[in-house]
């Protein structure tokens, strides 16, 4: 690799760049793979010198803190029938696995609507993005690929069943945010573009398919079961 | 000593990956058996304790929120964490004027290395190795800044060299390193 970006690395990792150029170094890696290998390379080769370090024990009250603030955003959500992103995507899994196989479901997705929105995704910069949108480790139903570049989504219907009289609609859920309708599914096209991607910045979190009524949700969120859900990876 | 010996018999990615379904006795079994290490390493790189305590929070609470991302093929679980606690203590350092004492320094690291637990020992020999073939003061500047978080100035201080000659050296010991690291 380019050897300045390798020096560059390397200081990013040894934390010697500046504010600003680590900034902007950082804002580089979610799109730059060959940034992402430098680091990593650096970072396991430094990795040892972090393990010669002694353990200090931290205050006691620390862990209280930590389980205030991971833990009574739970209670709170819970209590309030609502949830945080964290707890959403672990019920996505939940979803993931049990949902399709009836075909039609009860859980509804009030949930949705009331996401903590103060989770912050370190994620920076812009770039491709892919999701594989599946049922949960079976085949995928569908590929959807965001350009923040052009703001261009890409939707390839693999195996995307529409149930009879509704419609697909699809979402992205980033990180510590609440979903965003993304459109409705085409039923029968097979690759369809909308030009509606999260715009440049932290791209993260989930692509998900709900059922709605015919024409989409009418609420502005999704109402009906998630059917498929895949995370957004940067793509190599 | 085995990874599960030094974490008072759990295993490191079976506890993040309970973490990331969300199991809150998971987590802090996690957080018992690695946060005195990351403390001890932000600490280091901070050098001011409540900055330091800060960024441990932020840390756990991050992981808490992303524990599904690690993957076991990437890495040692606890370097994965260190990652995220140093680069939130070097952020934290870099981008505020905070009051650090910088009358410390660790150039001494090196002769520890043996008794480090996770990390591949041919790992740690090379990069010893590597290290050793830096000149002295090279050597310094290198662990100041990966273990004490030294910036370009800090280090330009304790030289007493330009902030310029401080980056040459910097970049010749990289350059240096990295053909070392490949080759070894």
């Amino acid at each position: 690799m380019n050897e300045e970006l390798d020096i560059a690395a390397a200081e990013y990792v040894l934390g010697t760049l500046p504010a600003a150029e680590r900034a902007r170094f950082a804002s580089r890696l979610a799109a730059e793979p060959e940034l992402r290998d430098a680091v990593r390379f650096w970072g396991a080769r430094f990795f040892p010198l972090d393990e010669a370090v002694p353990p200090e024990a931290p205050p006691p009250e620390l862990w209280g803190a930590i389980e205030r603030q991971t833990g009574a955003r739970e209670t709170a959500a819970a209590a309030a029938g609502a949830t945080d992103v964290v707890s959403l995507r672990r019920r996505l899994a939940f979803w993931r696995g049990a949902a399709l196989a009836g075909g039609a479901l009860a859980a509804g997705l009030a949930a949705f609507t009331l996401l903590d929105r103060a989770a912050v995704s370190d994620l920076p910069a812009a770039g491709r993005y892919v999701a594989v949108v599946d049922t949960g480790g079976r085949e995928p139903a569908l590929i959807a690929e965001v350009d923040t570049a052009t703001g261009l989504i890409r939707v390839r219907s693999l195996a995307a069943e529409t149930p009879e009289g509704r419609s697909l609609q699809l979402w992205h859920i980033a990180e510590g945010q609440g979903p965003r309708s993304l459109g409705v599914l085409q039923a029968g096209s097979e690759a369809q573009t909308i030009q509606d991607a999260p715009s440049a910045g932290p791209v993260d979190g989930l692509i998900a398919v709900s059922v709605e009524p015919p024409g989409g949700s009418p609420s502005g969120a999704p109402t009906g079961p998630v059917v498929y859900s895949g995370r957004l990876i940067a793509v190599e | 000593m085995d990874q599960r010996a030094a974490t008072n018999g759990f295993s490191l990615p079976g506890l993040l990956e309970a973490t990331s379904r969300g199991d809150r006795a998971a987590f802090r079994n996690l957080y018992e058996a690695t946060a005195p290490k990351l403390f001890g390493v932000v600490l280091r790189i901070t050098r001011n304790r409540s900055i330091a305590e800060e960024v441990l929070q932020e840390t756990y609470i991050k992981v808490w929120q992303n524990a599904e991302r690690f993957s076991p093929e990437a890495g040692q679980p606890l370097a994965w964490l260190a990652t995220i606690a140093r680069n939130r203590a070097i952020d934290r350092i870099r981008s505020e004027h905070t009051e650090r004492i910088t009358n410390v320094g660790d150039e001494n690291v090196l002769d520890r290395l043996p008794s480090a637990a996770e990390a591949d020992p041919a790992t740690r020999a090379t990069l010893r190795l590597c290290l050793s073939g830096l000149d002295e003061e090279a050597r310094s500047c290198v662990l100041l800044a990966y273990c004490s978080g030294f910036s370009r100035e800090e280090l330009s201080e304790r030289f007493n060299r330009p902030v310029g000659t401080i980056k040459t050296l910097l970049h010749r010991s990289i350059k240096a390193l990295r053909a070392c690291l490949e080759q070894e």
